[in-house]
């Protein structure tokens, strides 16, 4: 029972060939313009010269050598990056601690002055006539350091005697709290049954396939600096990046072309921003710097890191009185970014799940560690959240003899009480719970596992079942209100101009579909600029998957407008009044009045606008705005598991999904988005763990020790949408591009749970490494 | 160092270093960018190029060690008089086997070369024949969809 | 990478000539493992010498119950190989599972002996099949060859030529692919010849050995044995146990596709 309501499924045609989406000629060709393509003539190329150690004072350093090397132009340290006026990178959130306190933040210097914080942490710059030139230079520094005491691990900074950052004791940046303890707390005595487990949502590299990059070109006459590099919108970086050099936004553009997948790390400037614009500025040439892989690994900001300790309170039915929370946030040395916005908001907001829970409480302690700094990754905390409350249930509904299907239906929040704002003050709007997980359990043939299972061990094989009912909440966005700026040229093309290009998500083809169903116009005659710095507008860049709906919603708004407009040319047209005229499909049509004699009159969109003068297409111009907030995207997955007991190998037999994506613009790109959600989701649950030794040194310093997913790695994946549409947008759509790896966590860990459960083990923590989980059966055995 | 080389049917000459790799060499001196470098342990297949009609990694070759051979770059798959796609290209757009883009020259020189060995291949053949490429975003399954594509398209 | 000159050697001789001449020097063949570890500057040889083209590395050749593999022989050559696939069938299926399609077009049989990983897939073919390394000065048996992590017998300007293969009634090889690198976290090469069986590991200690009791196990067709080794490899991918345990039950799937 699928009840999409699908919109038109457009597609672009090249030469006569069908593309799935306008973006994919030139990707397929090679003729993407990624940031590492850009070229000036007479380009400079950076390297960085990072710290080795952990936590280390530096206690001299020479770089005279360097300076004096073949090709080298300039080397830059931090006594520089004072003198241009540079303020630290940023934080987006500073929140209020426990006791009513200001948080205490520490943000990332630009490069490291007197201390080191973290393996990876840059240093000092190189600029040179080649990147090998550059990194030849490098080889001649002359550093010597003092090496300090290490705090890998959370618990070990928590212990730390002499912490990171002078005035931050026990490296505690803050401990929030959310929620109304005095009501959990009474919930939890009154409760018959109460459950605990504690969950690790490990540190993940993000590893989009383009390494962070950044070109830079000073000011030449009436020309900007040009900042060219990966962003998830340009406003975002034109702020950040305006908030520490010091620059002001109309000295310099940001220009984003082709992103090679961000999952949230591209959203805010690096220490490798700030020293090419000053390197450009001050050398007066075009500057490059690209990473390489293992340098990224130890300087994109991480992911997750969270560890979440969870609570239930059931009566003796089964119903949840209270669910609480003690968290620990590990933020890598600084506070960069979303880091605090990860552990406070998102990790309480949907603590709830998709459950009544009448009582909740959280407490999270946000911890300075010496690693990478940690930002957002995919989900940033709404998938770890969403982990632990679904491993919870199933781990209540196992310790005291409840049916974990039958737990959750009990509990999940009725229909009739939508909208419903949970007992830490979310209001979500409507999800249908029950009706998903009952169409996901058909779809997934949970009820005859049984059988299967005994297949499987009548070959020596473990097999378990796991489902998980999952609830995110998409970004809310910062900026009031998304716009976009709808330019017809004289010819009668529509440009749309908007804030945020895509890194992969088709964005381009997605809104080109918005406009064909709202304005009617042919997919030839519109074209879309994200960034462009002539025109200026207010808006959100991409992240916590609200672009669709966000900037999607600007665009329908303008389409309604630039329809207005046109109605009221096609009334002078016609010699008709307004209440005549009906627009459906791209079509004017002149409504019949009974017993008139005149023929049916209508005309499409493109043939008006072809009709128009020049000046009248230009008069079509708008600007379409719209305020979206948080979505609630919601689903069942289902996931079955097949264990080899001899390697710990586990292989994913089945996996379906049922999501609440609201209306769906683009199927193919949705379902390309679980896809690709649910297989990074796979990653976290079996193969990735960043690995750091107990004096910071990152083990997994390339993808040699990092194991990602690879191809035939996850069978398809069985899919259905359930559209329950939401009017918190203009297009009724709720953001998809979280929701894959929301669902697959819990659903797999539950589904490793449920094979390993009968041998004994009672919880176990991602990654489900074959080592590990073949070890753990071992013990067992 | 001189090096001539012919690449996408042309012979294409530059002035480089003993130590430019092939991969720095299309995309810096021949300003063919549409090979990428996504790592630097030869594991992602970003960079994949045909050489002598095989898919390797041109981050992990000398640009001197090419010397000799016939080059096939992305940019040289679909004729460009017509502007019309090879059948790889087109069937990873129908099939939505690409989202940001990044891996997708490499991931479709690696299935031509894998077309040309096994042109109906098997699940096995498929998850081997791309076992040297990464794609972080499209989880996969639509890559597999795309081979399958493509293996049928050629055959008719 | 560091700076260094390229020089394209048109003989073996050449090749061994400038070995000689330049101290800092390495030779190139396929350059999977040399070129990477350039790139992370790991190593910096002063002069690279390629010698993957030279027809004196190339080529095979049968005769009695030997078969001899030029070194400069890609992987995909050997997999691909239907003399390879005729006389020991198990050697081109280790072949074709080494890496990727990409690296098996340029990766050489040479540098992967040279090299000796202690993951890699070749020495356990070769010690598995009794093999003998010929090279510009002797032939050097495999059990004298493989002298720890990345050791050799080589002398500085020792060049291998090629691989000589004792023809077995049958062979095969099965390894556990680490789920990142995909280098061997224990893989096993099972020879059968008419005096018995011959059984390498790979991967799962500091350097390839024999298994001399699974030799005697299979023998007996048995393959439930716990392998025993000194030297286990224990790493945050894999502690020693199991890669002891991933052994076992490479045996038995090396066992039971004998080819």
């Amino acid at each position: 029972m699928t009840s999409n309501r699908t919109m038109t499924t457009t597609q672009a045609t090249h030469h006569d060939q069908t593309l799935s989406r306008q973006e994919d000629y030139k990707l397929v060709t090679g003729q993407g313009h990624y940031t590492a393509d850009v070229h000036y003539p007479g380009m400079l190329h950076a390297f960085v010269i990072r710290s080795m150690y952990a936590h280390a004072r530096i206690t001299r350093m020479d770089l005279s050598a360097v300076a004096a090397a073949p090709g080298v132009h300039r080397v830059i340290t931090a006594e520089d990056v004072a003198a241009f006026g540079a303020n630290a990178l940023p934080n987006a959130l500073a929140v209020k601690d426990i006791h009513g306190e200001p948080q205490k933040v520490v943000r990332m210097p630009v490069l490291a002055r007197e201390k080191v914080h973290f393996v990876g942490q840059p240093i000092a710059m190189v600029i040179a006539d080649s990147a090998d030139l550059a990194q030849d230079a490098a080889e001649l520094t002359d550093i010597e350091f003092e090496v300090l005491p290490a705090a890998a691990d959370i618990d070990t900074a928590l212990a730390q005697e002499l912490p990171l950052h002078e005035g931050v004791a026990h490296n505690l940046s803050a401990r929030f709290q959310a929620g109304d303890e005095a009501a959990t707390d009474q919930a939890f005595q009154n409760a018959v049954h109460t459950s605990q487990l504690k969950v690790v949502s490990q540190r993940l590299i993000g590893m989009p396939m383009e390494p962070r990059a950044v070109v830079v070109a000073p000011a030449k006459g009436a020309e900007k600096i040009k900042i060219h590099t990966p962003t998830q919108g340009m406003l975002g970086m034109v702020g950040n990046i305006a908030a520490t050099t010091g620059l002001k936004p109309d000295q310099f553009e940001v220009l984003t072309d082709d992103v090679g997948g961000s999952f949230g790390l591209r959203g805010a400037a690096y220490s490798e921003h700030v020293l090419l614009v000053l390197a450009a500025t001050q050398l007066n040439k075009p500057v490059r710097w690209v990473g390489s892989r293992s340098e990224v690994f130890m300087s994109d900001w991480h992911g997750r890191a969270l560890t979440l300790n969870g609570e239930v309170a059931l009566d003796a039915q089964g119903k949840i009185l209270g669910m609480r929370f003690k968290d620990q946030v590990d933020l890598g040395a600084f506070n960069c970014y979303m880091s605090t916005f990860i552990g406070t908001r998102n990790i309480s907001i949907t603590m709830g799940g998709v459950y009544k829970v009448p009582a909740l409480y959280m407490q999270s302690d946000l911890v300075f560690t010496n690693t990478v700094p940690v930002s957002a990754y995919r989900g940033a905390g709404r998938p770890d959240i969403a982990y632990a409350v679904e491993r919870l249930i199933d781990h209540a509904a196992h310790e005291h003899g409840f049916d974990p299907i039958e737990l959750r239906r009990q509990n999940f929040i009725p229909p009739a009480e939508f909208p419903y704002t949970t007992a830490n003050g979310t209001l979500y709007d409507l999800c249908e719970c029950e009706r998903l997980m009952d169409r996901a359990l058909e779809l997934s043939n949970y009820y005859s596992f049984e059988s299967r299972k005994q297949m499987s061990e009548s070959l020596g094989k473990l097999r378990g079942i796991g489902l998980a009912t999952y609830l995110e909440a998409s970004g809310a966005g910062t900026a009031p209100k998304d716009q976009v700026i709808g330019e017809f040229s004289a010819a009668g093309v529509l440009t749309v101009y908007g804030v945020t290009g895509a890194s992969g998500q088709g964005h381009q083809t997605s809104f080109t579909q918005i406009i064909e169903k709202h304005l009617g116009l042919e997919p030839q005659s519109i074209q879309y600029r994200a960034g462009d710095p002539s025109h200026i507008m207010v808006g959100n860049g991409t992240g916590g998957s609200r672009t669709l709906y966000g900037a999607g919603s600007a665009i329908k708004n303008l389409c309604d407008q630039v329809v207005g407009k046109l109605k009221t040319l096609v009334e002078s047209l016609w010699t008709c009044s307004a209440d005549q005229v009906d627009f459906k499909h791209g079509v004017f049509e002149l409504r019949i009045t009974q017993g008139a004699d005149s023929n049916p009159k209508f005309i499409t969109t493109q043939d008006l606008i072809q009709q128009l003068s020049p000046e009248q297409r230009q008069q079509l111009n708008a600007v379409g705005e719209a305020q979206s907030g948080t979505t609630f995207p919601n689903g069942c997955h289902v996931a079955e598991v097949e264990i080899d007991p001899r390697t710990g190998v586990t292989e994913v037999v089945n996996y379906t999904a049922v999501d609440d994506l609201g209306n769906l613009i683009s199927p193919q790109l949705v379902l390309g988005q679980v896809h690709g959600g649910v297989v990074q989701g796979w990653g976290q649950a079996f193969t990735e763990q960043v690995v750091y030794d107990a004096n910071g040194q990152l083990l997994t310093g390339s993808l040699m020790d990092y194991a990602l997913p690879r191809l035939g790695q996850l069978p398809q994946i069985h899919h259905e949408t359930m559209t329950v549409s939401t009017e918190l947008n203009l297009l009724g759509a709720k953001g998809v591009g979280e929701a894959g790896c929301t669902g697959s966590l819990p659903s797999l860990a539950n589904a490793m749970m449920s094979a390993l459960r009968p041998f004994g083990i009672q919880a176990m923590d991602m990654p489900f490494t074959s080592a590990k989980v073949w070890a753990a059966l071992v013990q067992r055995t | 160092m001189n090096i001539s080389l012919h690449i996408n049917g042309q012979v294409r000459a530059a002035e480089t270093d003993d130590r430019t790799l092939l991969v720095n060499l299309l995309r810096d001196h021949l300003g063919l960018t549409g090979t990428h470098v996504g790592c630097d342990t030869s594991q992602c297949g970003c960079c994949t190029v045909l050489l002598d009609g095989q898919a390797v990694k041109s981050c992990t070759m000398l640009a001197a060690q090419a010397q000799g051979s016939q080059i096939t770059t992305i940019e040289g798959l679909a004729p460009a008089s017509t502007g019309a796609l090879h059948p790889v290209q087109a069937a990873f757009s129908k099939c939505h086997a690409l989202q940001c883009g990044f891996c997708t020259p490499g991931m479709v020189m690696a299935t031509v070369s894998l077309l040309e060995k096994h042109p109906h291949p098997t699940d096995a053949q498929i998850t081997e024949g791309l076992s040297g490429n990464l794609c972080r975003c499209t989880g996969y399954l639509n890559i597999a969809q795309a081979v399958k594509e493509a293996a049928a398209q050629l055959a008719s | 990478m560091n700076h260094f000159q390229y020089l394209a050697s048109t003989s073996v001789s050449q090749a061994q000539q400038w070995l000689q001449d330049h101290a800092q020097s390495k030779l190139l063949a396929g350059g999977m493992t040399l070129i990477p570890s350039m790139k992370h500057r790991l190593i910096a040889p002063e002069h690279l010498i390629d010698i993957v083209k030279l027809s004196d590395l190339h080529g095979l050749v049968v005769h009695d119950d030997c078969l001899q593999i030029g070194a400069a022989s890609t992987h995909q050559f050997v997999a691909d190989s239907s003399v390879v696939n005729q006389t020991i069938a198990g050697l081109a299926q280790l072949a074709g599972g080494i890496g990727d399609p990409q690296v098996r077009a340029r990766g050489t049989l040479g540098g992967s002996v040279a090299n000796n990983d202690p993951a890699a897939d070749y020495p356990a073919a070769l010690l598995a099949l009794g093999a003998t390394v010929v090279t510009t000065q002797r032939h050097i048996q495999a059990d004298d060859f493989f002298l720890g992590m990345f050791s050799t017998a080589l002398a500085e300007d020792e060049i291998i030529t090629a691989v000589q293969f004792s023809i077995p009634l049958r062979s095969a090889y099965a390894k556990f692919r680490h789920p990142a690198s995909g280098y061997a976290m224990a893989g096993v090469y099972v020879a059968q010849f008419a005096s018995g069986y011959q059984v390498a590991v790979t991967g799962a200690a500091d350097g390839v050995f024999r298994w001399s009791e699974a030799e005697s196990a299979l023998a007996e067709q048995r393959t439930d044995l716990k392998l025993q080794h000194p030297g286990l490899l224990d790493d945050m991918h894999a502690p020693a146990a199991y890669r002891a345990q991933l052994a076992s039950v490479m045996l038995d799937q090396a066992f039971k596709k004998l080819i």
